[in-house]
Order: C-alpha cells, then structure tokens, then sequence
C-alpha cells in the first residue's frame, strides 16, 4: 500500500505577446519557442504515457494569456511560417554538416523532431489545448486556472477589485475553453496576500498552492508543514505548500538536474554561431542573431563544448527520474512515520523550465512517471482535487503573505526599476471601479470602449512586465508594454467620461489587444 | 519575541540531540558529482555566473544561513525563469513613447505596500493646491519645516491617529515621491503619515496611508490545541518543508552543516534584506576570446535539367542550372566529386575538388 502522495504542477504561462501590426515580432519568438520545445513535446509526452496505458496524474496551469495566444489564429499561421522556416534550416544544416557526423545526427535529429511538431500542430487543428483538453477530459490530467494576465496579487491589495477581477475574468475564460468550472488556481508567482482566498471562493475556487513559507509561516502553526494542505481561515478554501526539497533538485542551476554535463547547452544556438551569410534568412530581419533552436553541444562542464549526445542524455534523465522517485519514496516513507498520516509531497514548476531551459525535462517527466507507474509501491501521484477528496478534513490556518519569486515576498516586482508603475497601476484600477459602477447597463459603442479599458488594464497588469525590468536586461519591451496599454487605458477612461469615443481608434485597439473577446467589464468591482 | 528566541533554543537543543544519534545513510545517491554552473558561452548570462560565483563563495565561507540558502534558490529561479524571456534587443526597432504617463494624477495620497519582512514600500502625490494652502496658511514656517513620513505601529489595534503604539520619523527630500522604509519589524501592522514638521515640532498631517502588515519571520507561536504538535517534531517538519530532509540528494554532510547553519543563524524564513543584490552587479571581467571556423563552398552550374550528384548524393539545381554547397569542413582531407549527367543519361562528367585543411 502507498505511503503518501505525489503531486506534480506544471505552470505553463507567457504573457500576451501578439503584434499584428508588424510583420515579423521578436518577442513573439517566446511563443514559438515555447511551442516547439516545451508544449508539443509535452504533448508528445502524455501521449507516450497514454498510449501505454500507463495511469497517472498530473496537475498544470495554462493561464488565460497563454491559451489565448495559442488559440490565436494570426499567430497560429505564423508559427506555421516559424516552424516551416526552422525544417529548411534544419534540412540546409543536414547537408552543411555532412563531413562532421557527430553534428549530422544532430541535426537529422532536430530536422526529426520539427517536422513531427509540425505534424502535431496539424494533427490538432493548430489548436494545442485540445490535446490538454482530452487528457483532463480523460481523467489524467487536471487544468487549473491563473490569473486572467498573471498580475502578482500582492501589489494589487490596495485595489481588490483588480483582484477580482483578474480571477473572475480567468474563470469565466476557462469555463468558456474547457467546458467546466476550474477547481483550483495556480497564483501567479505563488503570491497569497491574506484575505485574497474570499475572492477565490466567490468564484468558486477550492485551492490554490503558495510557496513553503506561505503555510509554515502561517498561524496557527500548521501542524503536518507544507506536507498536508491547510484551510483558510474563514473561507475554507484550500492551500498547498510546495515542498522546497523537490524543487531544489529541478529548479537549481547548479546542483539541480537540468546542470548535468551530459545535458544540451541552452546557450550555444547557432543562430549566435554560424556565418552570418548563412544564418541570415533566420533571424530578425533586422539583422540580429536571435536563438534558431538547433543547438549542438552539451554543458561538458567547461568552456570548450562537447558535442551533444542524444542518447546518452536520455540516459541520464532516466537515472535522475529514478534517483528522484527514490528521494520522494524516502521522504514519503519517513514522513509518513513521523506524522503518522500520507504525507502529499507538492512539486510544482514553471511549465517552460521543461524542454526550453532543460532540453530533457520532458524525458524526464515520461522516465519518472513510468518508474512511479511500475517500479514502486510507496508513491502515488494525485491532484489536489483528487486529495481533498480522499483527505477533506484539514487544519485551518491563516497562510502567511509570499510568493516563489526572489527572497520570498513581493521585491522582484517592488525594487527600483519597477516601482514607478504602482501609482499608475492603481490609480488606472481605481478608475476602472469608477467606470464599472457608473455605467451598469451599456450596449454599443460605449460598452466596447468599457470592455476595451478593461482589457487594458488587465494586459498591463501582467506580472511579467515588472519582471523583465527588474532582472534589469532587455527591459524596453516591457517598458514599452506597461506604458502603452496605461495609455489606452487612460484615454478610454477620459473619452467615456467626456462622452467622445473615437471609434476608429477604438477598433484600432480592439483589434490589436483583442484578448478575452467576452470580458465582462462589471467584474471589476 | 522572548518566545520566539526561546523557540529558538529549543529547536537548536533539539537538533544537538538529533546529532548525536547516528545518522541515516542514504543510499542511491546520485553517482554524479557536484557541478558547477552551466559556463555560457558566446551571450554569457551574467546573471547565472554571478550566482554560481556567490554560491562558491559562500561555500568557502562558514555561515550560510536558510534564508541565504533560499535566496540563492530564489535567484537560481530568476535566472532560469528569465530564459522563457531569453531575447536580444532589435536595434533598427524604434520604441518611442507617443506620449507619456502623467507624473501626477491630482490627488492627494499615499499608498503603503509590503516588499518583504520589514521593508515596506511608500509613494505618493501631493497636489500644488495642497501646498499653496499650507504655505498661505505657514507662511515662512512653511519654508522652514521638514518633510516627514511618521511611520506608526499600529499592529492590533484600530488606529485613530493617537493610538499607535510608536512612531518614528523620517525626514524626506522636497522631490521625493516614493521611499523604501525599513520597519525593522516583522509581523507587525503600519500606518504612514506624510506631513510637515515645524520647528516648533508640532506636526501636519498631509496624507494618511493604508495600512499593511509584515509577515512574521519564521513559524508561529499561536498553537491550535486541536491540532498540537510537539515542538521539536515541528522543528522536523519545518526544516524538511524547506528542503532539508534527510532524502535530500546533497549528502549527509551538506545537510548538517546546513542544519547548524539554520538553527544557529535566524530561524528565519527568506527575505533578510540585502541591498546590494547580486542580480544588478556586473562583473568587470576581462572576457576576450576568439572562436575561428571554416566552412567550405562548392559551387557550379550545368545544364538546368542534369542531375547532379556531390559524393554520390544527389542535390537539387536552381532553375537556371547553378548551384551551392556549403560544408563545415573539418581538419583532413575531403574527396569531393561532383558528377553530373545528362537528361537523357546520355553523358557524364565529373569533377574532383580535393581539399586539405589544417589548423595550426
């Protein structure tokens, strides 16, 4: 008999990156990239498991942004243009490297695998939240729900009714996608702010998972730590700790799994290597060298890069997924005598870690899962739904403010180059409240322009902006993003009030920002 | 606080006792040994180097306390989170504003959020006409007075202005419009008034603040009689949450040390604030370096409708009948025929590059 649960959480997010006004986008790249390495070959991977009737859970957050751009139909042809461009790169390679055959295998591999991602974006319809759709459907898989923009709770507690709605507007979206009402929330970032589970329950919510110290700093005390999930005071709504020990071992770039020598070097991409002739046609247009995605050499543990080797790669995922399972059975075993209860490990991760950053991740995803499946009697993996109703009686406690970003709180999204977007942040929410109240009742061309502000002030929430200007690198996009939506917001808030939309600009900005098409703007309240 | 420190004590007695008490092996470790940093190459992520180098610092060094060990994950996770972001700027790309945020929204007002443990973060807008009144009403006194957050303790208690259970004063510069204010005091709940200070040392109040409270530093001292538990099997339980567990891969005596490290530092949770963050340093470092390649073309052109073979495999011609091969070419020696027939198979002719490379 199994001794405690497992509970793995992907969380698959970007943020709302689609520009139709121009031709060839650089950040659209993120999509794309995202698509080839991480979402199709994790399809890849639960098909796998599926196929061989191997039984397993799985829980994973795709958030509202992030199905809406893979939803989206302009970039779906675009990613076609994307991933056709990369298979006659991949075929040009195969010749170019004729006389190296340590470098052919490798790109006869990729040529492979960019054609059968082709095969799978196609074999979907170009819609790749079927295939996730079939496996919850299946009872699999379990899709949770975020933020609709993935704005960090935390620093929007001044304006609770931006909190609301960005659960509310992720909600009725995922209603909209999956057909059902989503159980549980991943907060972006991990960030509980105290009193934020009353609005999860008002939509409906019954979990949520916050960093260790969110349930270990909570009063009181919670008596079983991060291994049993906790109640909220006064709302019932449920919190899941994550366990740091299993997250250490994949998050941590140096003695975490996704180091090894052995694995594919994430920065030797041969759009910064070859000739620049060559590579030309596939990078920006403006001419600057970006990732292609072809990539030849493993880590090797110093400057000079060995060639990558596919199989032994695939080897050592397959080790550390047993040496990850054995280091969970150990855990379980002794927290399971120690508490005298089945103890439910939580693991969860950025989705993209998976196949992006850590080539091998997805392998090792399908190695661990088969070897729980078949070569163990102490772990079961579970959903947080499937826990809370095998185990409905739990502490309630008051989980402590946190989040997973650096040090634990709120400063990766609240330190000198992000700050200045606070006070137009919330002054724009507290406008969006003012408008939401005045005008009940809308049909036209103002009610446009209300779901429009609404939109904007959703996109520019979005966690990611503050983000990117705090890791202090490449921040203008992001600069650029925040301003631009404040500024529609801003107009649409002064042209409702004066009573003079401008229709033309409006569509302009519908059709550019042209997210969550049935938003209810009186959500925000 | 004396009960936490007393906690404190316990959970270090508690952990000698553990030591002494032979500890479990583990097997099944991974074979692999500890590794160092991924070394990028050519667009070195400075960000990963400099925490691989922290990491090995603080190696050396005696004391990593928990929230140091959980900074440093925290900044593993920036680093590799940052990857989904992985991108360069396009130069030709204009990103020019049409037009700017305002500076100031008309309003009086001042709003407190929480950055961490004790560093809470204020900014604010305070009108002309605000000041136009004050000074009317202060004439040169206004001149003459300081700029002042009073920052009260108003933790558990409804604040009426008179109440606090402290305050401390901080004098602002005239242009400041947001402040960084360390509190020194987790768990406890604040009020912020922005406001002038007279000589005389009487107070005006500006703006009031929100309230908002630091989270607490480490594990509660509210115990749930219906869910007790004893305090050194809490202490377990709180380690092992923060990945110190006895399956933890790193060996045995990395999580002693760690275990020492943990209860002879802070019990303490992360977020002890360090300003000089390793993420906004860059390192000057001398990084010169030279990378050669070659690569070899073949070209030529035929008849539009020969076939055309490059060592027995066959390419495809242009329409006008050219044609480009490009190779990496390795040290050694390459044979290359090119052969090419005829469309009627009627005739051949092949030529023989033969290349030799070296590299010295």
């Amino acid at each position: 008999m199994h001794k405690g649960y497992l509970c793995l959480v992907l969380h698959g997010h970007l943020p709302y990156v689609r520009h139709p006004e121009h031709e060839d986008f650089l950040e659209e790249d993120w999509l794309y990239e995202a698509i080839t390495e991480t979402y199709i070959p994790l399809i890849w991977t639960l098909e796998a498991l599926s196929n061989d009737n191997v039984d397993f859970r799985l829980t994973m957050s795709l958030s509202p942004t992030l199905i809406s751009i893979l939803t989206d139909g302009l970039l779906q042809d675009r990613y076609l243009r994307h991933i056709n461009s990369l298979i006659e790169l991949a075929h040009k390679e195969v010749e170019r490297t004729r006389w190296q055959p340590e470098f052919q295998h490798l790109a006869i591999m990729y040529l492979n695998n960019f054609c059968k991602a082709r095969d799978t974006f196609q074999r979907f319809n170009r819609n790749l939240i079927t295939p996730f759709k079939n496996f919850q459907d299946a009872g699999k898989l379990e899709i949770i729900t975020c933020a609709a923009t993935h704005g960090f709770f935390p620093l929007m507690d001044i304006c609770k009714e931006s909190v609301r709605a960005q659960v509310k507007v992720a909600v009725s979206h995922y209603e909209a996608v999956f057909g059902r009402k989503p159980r549980g929330i991943w907060l972006p970032e991990c960030g509980y702010h105290p009193g934020h589970d009353e609005l999860l329950k008002e939509a409906g919510l019954r979990y949520f998972f916050t960093d260790a110290h969110g349930v270990l700093h909570g009063a009181p005390r919670p008596k079983y730590g991060v291994f049993a999930p906790v109640y909220c005071r006064g709302t019932g709504v449920a919190g899941f700790g994550r366990d740091l020990e299993s997250s250490k071992q994949v998050w941590s770039s140096i003695d975490g799994y996704p180091g090894d020598y052995l694995y594919r070097e994430f920065y030797r991409d041969i759009g910064f290597d070859l000739d620049y002739e060559y590579i030309k046609p596939y990078i920006h247009p403006d001419g600057v060298r970006i990732n292609t995605g072809i990539k030849y050499f493993r880590i090797t543990g110093s400057e000079k890069k060995e060639p990558y080797n596919s199989h032994w790669a695939r080897e050592k995922a397959s080790e550390q997924a047993g040496n990850f399972m054995f280091n969970r059975e150990k855990q379980i075993d002794y927290l399971y005598d120690f508490m005298q209860k089945k103890p439910i490990v939580v693991s969860p991760y950025d989705a993209e870690l998976f196949g992006h950053w850590w080539y091998e991740g997805p392998v090792w995803l399908e190695f661990l899962i088969r070897k729980i499946a078949f070569d163990q009697k102490t772990i079961r993996l579970i959903t947080p739904s499937e826990y809370l109703l095998e185990n409905p009686r739990n502490q309630v406690i008051t989980p402590s403010l946190s989040s997973w970003g650096w040090k634990g709180y709120s400063e990766m999204w609240l330190q000198g180059p992000n700050d200045w977007i606070y006070r137009h942040l919330h002054t724009a929410s507290g406008r969006m409240t003012e408008l939401a109240k005045s005008f009940p009742h809308t049909d036209g061309v103002l009610r446009r322009a209300l779901k429009q502000a609404l939109r904007e002030l959703l996109l520019a929430q979005s966690s990611d902006w503050a983000f990117i200007m705090g890791t202090g690198t490449h921040t203008s996009y992001a600069t650029r993003r925040t301003k631009e939506h404040l500024l529609r917001f801003t107009r649409l808030y002064e042209d409702i009030k004066s009573n003079s939309i401008d229709e033309n600009w409006l569509c302009d900005i519908e059709y550019k920002d042209n997210i969550f098409p049935d938003i209810d703007y009186r959500v925000h309240q | 606080m004396a009960i936490l420190r007393k906690l404190k004590e316990k959970l270090t007695k508690i952990m000698q006792k553990e030591k002494k008490s032979p500890p479990q092996t583990l097997a099944g470790s991974p074979s692999s040994p500890q590794r160092t940093a991924n070394p990028p190459s050519i667009l070195a992520e400075i960000l990963a180097k400099k925490i691989a180098k922290g990491l090995l610092r603080k190696r050396k060094g005696e004391e990593v306390p928990l929230a140091e060990k959980k900074e440093i994950l925290g900044q593993q996770e920036t680093a590799i989170g940052k990857t989904k972001f992985y991108t360069v700027e396009a130069p030709r790309m204009p990103r020019v504003m049409p037009q700017e945020l305002p500076e100031q929204y008309g309003q009086d007002k001042i709003v407190l959020q929480v950055r961490d443990l004790r560093w809470i973060h204020a900014y604010w807008e305070i009108t002309g006409q605000t000041y136009e009144r004050l000074k009317n009403e202060l004439k040169d006194e206004f001149y003459r007075a300081k700029r002042i957050l009073r920052v009260y303790d108003v933790s558990q208690i409804i604040f009426d202005g008179n109440n606090a259970h402290r305050f401390f004063d901080i004098q602002i510069n005239e242009g400041a419009s947001n402040w960084y204010i360390d509190t020194a005091g987790p768990g406890k709940s604040w009020c912020v008034d922005l406001g002038l200070l007279l000589t005389d040392d009487r107070f005006i109040m500006l703006v009031r603040s929100n309230t908002v409270c630091t989270p607490i530093e480490g594990p509660s001292w509210i115990t749930d009689e219906e869910w007790m538990i004893p305090e050194d099997m809490f202490a377990r339980l709180y380690g092992m949450g923060f990945g110190l567990g006895r399956s933890s891969p790193a060996g045995k005596a990395w999580q002693e040390r760690i275990k020492r490290e943990l209860f002879s530092g802070v019990l303490a949770s992360p977020g002890i604030t360090s300003l000089a963050s390793p993420v906004k340093k860059v390192p000057a470092e001398r990084k010169f370096w030279l990378v050669v390649n070659t690569e070899l073309i073949v070209y030529g052109a035929t008849e539009p409708d020969a076939k055309v073979y490059v060592q027995d495999r066959q390419i495809n011609l242009r329409h006008d009948g050219t044609f480009t091969m490009r190779f990496a070419l390795p040290n050694g020696k390459q044979v290359i025929p090119v052969k090419a027939i005829a469309s009627d198979n009627q005739e051949e002719r092949t030529i023989t590059p033969i290349v030799t490379k070296e590299t010295k």
